[in-house]
């Protein structure tokens, strides 16, 4: 466990909790026995509120075993609105039983602060390394595609900041016909993405690679998982990368 | 080696001193401040000068040829003095005491106070900056813990001695005279009524000890030193059983003047704090000064509630503080 981690009244900001029944959660907070993180998640409140995304948005996952333990970046698709992060962040409760940090969170006030509590970081080089240091694991959203295809660039500088831990490509598909999630979004993670060790962390031209390899590595996952109606079994081709 | 301790009679600065003692390659240790030290010290030489009086301390200061100078001559607004007088007091002790130190020509390890205050507004941008972020103080005590870095990192230069400017988050204890633990011990605590931003708190020894690492390991450049985890406003006033009183925008400064009159001022950067948030990455600590044991802020604030409601005893205001 990273030294900048704490576990304060038994929530943890990693590992997940089971929701507490109404009226000891509802007496926690009231004593103002609940903890935040230097970011602004509010761990309680995630493990009340988990139910309730378990129900609406329904994930079938993939490939998670390919996440370690500590500090890595899951780096994903993401389409217009907040369903893949919401994919992911289910996916990764469900598979590991480990919080995910959003990086994106809008720099404005009330939007900002609420989506801080649920675990989202501001799209900054310093606050995304600042995350990785203190051993989480943080989804990096491509650059948003219109229409759920295909996978965009990564900001460089944010590249450049998550190097030195590793780094995973996901793809997410919402199941449902016209790219509607109407039925289970597939979550589907690979390996980590190997890089020419020659590269220092932080190095501009590697983190262009990187973020190149990443870029077609979550385009390859989002060809073998794209959704196929008379595919019913979850036996899933996961592409070695 | 033979370490001065400038504000040796504030909390941090007789911790260090004690802390000191116990070290054995440490040789001789001086110390000088306006006020006494607040515990019983060994082998502590402590001359009582106020930094006003610029001609003694230089002179104190020349004739001890520190080696290493401790630098907790940096006073907090509405701690135990006026703002005004609190940022006056340290632009002096800071200018006097660097330059005596250096004049001496042992010096070999400078390490002064600094905090988070230096990085101004928690941003909507970056809100755990770490010691690559640009400081941007918005508040009178930030601009003076900033002037008190630049001259020592100039001193720095000129002498080629290494200088770390220790970024503490709010420290506040028992004995810690802190206007942010008077504040939330406070039976009301204004809270900011449509933000509820994550501040992260040190404890008074592991303050102490950081500066002694920090002596003793020559570290040079800015660590910020920070207890892992957070609280905010709300959460912190109901852990100590105290009412929060939601208040917004210009309402602010009206609530600073009646907590004022119950006993706790509250200076700019304590409203800074309870309405942006302060929070920082303190990785650097963990690595340079070997702290992976810093308690977590969520037990700084349950010590602070912990310790007994005030009993006035007759005895000056400074005293109980």
């Amino acid at each position: 466990m990273s030294p900048l981690h704490s576990r304060d009244f038994g929530l943890d900001a990693d590992a997940t909790s089971p929701p507490e029944p109404l009226p000891a959660a509802v007496r926690r907070r009231l004593g103002g026995r609940y903890p935040v993180d230097p970011f602004g998640l509010d761990p309680q409140l995630c493990d009340l509120l988990s139910p309730l995304f378990d129900l609406t948005v329904r994930v079938r996952a993939h490939g998670m075993e390919h996440v370690g333990p500590g500090a890595a970046t899951l780096v994903a698709n993401r389409g217009l609105g907040i369903g893949e992060p919401a994919a992911l962040a289910v996916a990764v409760r469900q598979a590991l039983g480990r919080r995910l940090r959003v990086v994106g969170a809008p720099p404005v006030r009330l939007l900002g602060a609420l989506s801080r509590r649920l675990g989202a970081v501001a799209a900054t080089p310093e606050d995304l390394a600042a995350a990785l240091r203190a051993g989480h694991l943080v989804a990096v959203p491509l650059a948003p595609t219109w229409l759920r295809t295909g996978a965009g660039t990564p900001a460089l500088e944010l590249t450049q900041a998550m190097m030195g831990f590793p780094v995973h490509p996901v793809a997410i598909v919402p199941a449902g016909p016209l790219g509607l999630p109407l039925a289970r979004w597939r979550v589907c993670a690979g390996p980590p993405i190997r890089l020419d060790g020659s590269y220092p962390v932080g190095d501009p031209l590697g983190a262009a690679e990187l973020a190149d390899a990443v870029r077609h590595a979550v385009a390859r996952l989002l060809e073998g998982a794209s959704p196929d109606p008379a595919e019913e079994t979850p036996g899933l081709a996961v592409p070695s990368a | 080696m033979r370490v001065l301790v400038t504000g040796l009679g504030g909390e941090l600065g007789t911790r260090v001193a004690q802390l000191l003692e116990e070290r054995p390659e440490v040789s001789e240790i001086a110390g000088v401040d306006f006020l006494p030290p607040r515990r019983r010290l060994r082998r502590t030489e402590f001359r009582r000068i106020d930094p006003r009086r610029r001609e003694r301390l230089v002179e104190f200061v020349s004739e001890f040829e520190p080696e290493g100078l401790a630098h907790f001559g940096v006073y907090e607004p509405a701690s135990r003095m006026s703002p005004a007088s609190a940022a006056e007091r340290t632009e002096l002790a800071t200018i006097a005491s660097l330059s005596a130190a250096a004049r001496g020509g042992r010096l070999r390890a400078v390490v002064v106070r600094s905090g988070l205050e230096v990085y101004g507004r928690r941003s909507p941008r970056t809100s755990v900056p770490d010691e690559h972020v640009p400081p941007a103080p918005g508040t009178a005590y930030g601009r003076s813990l900033l002037a008190v870095e630049a001259v020592a990192a100039g001193l720095g230069r000129r002498h080629d001695v290494p200088v770390a400017a220790l970024r503490y988050a709010p420290v506040v204890g028992s004995h810690v005279p802190s206007p942010l633990g008077r504040l939330l011990r406070l039976p009301v605590v204004p809270v900011p009524a449509l933000s509820d931003p994550p501040f992260s708190l040190l404890h008074p020894d592991d303050a102490a000890r950081a500066m002694v690492e920090a002596l003793v390991r020559q570290v040079d450049g800015p660590v910020n030193v920070v207890g892992p985890g957070a609280a905010t406003p709300w959460q912190a006033a109901r852990l100590g059983g105290r009412i929060p009183l939601p208040v917004v925008g210009p309402a602010w400064a009206w609530a600073a003047r009646v907590a004022e009159l119950a006993g706790a001022a509250i200076a700019p950067h304590v409203v800074e704090l309870l309405r942006f948030g302060r929070t920082a990455s303190g990785s650097r600590a963990v690595d340079l000064l070997g702290l992976s044991d810093l308690r977590p802020t969520q037990q700084v604030l349950s010590e602070l509630y912990e310790w007994a409601a005030i009993v006035p005893l007759g005895t000056s205001e400074e005293a109980v503080a």
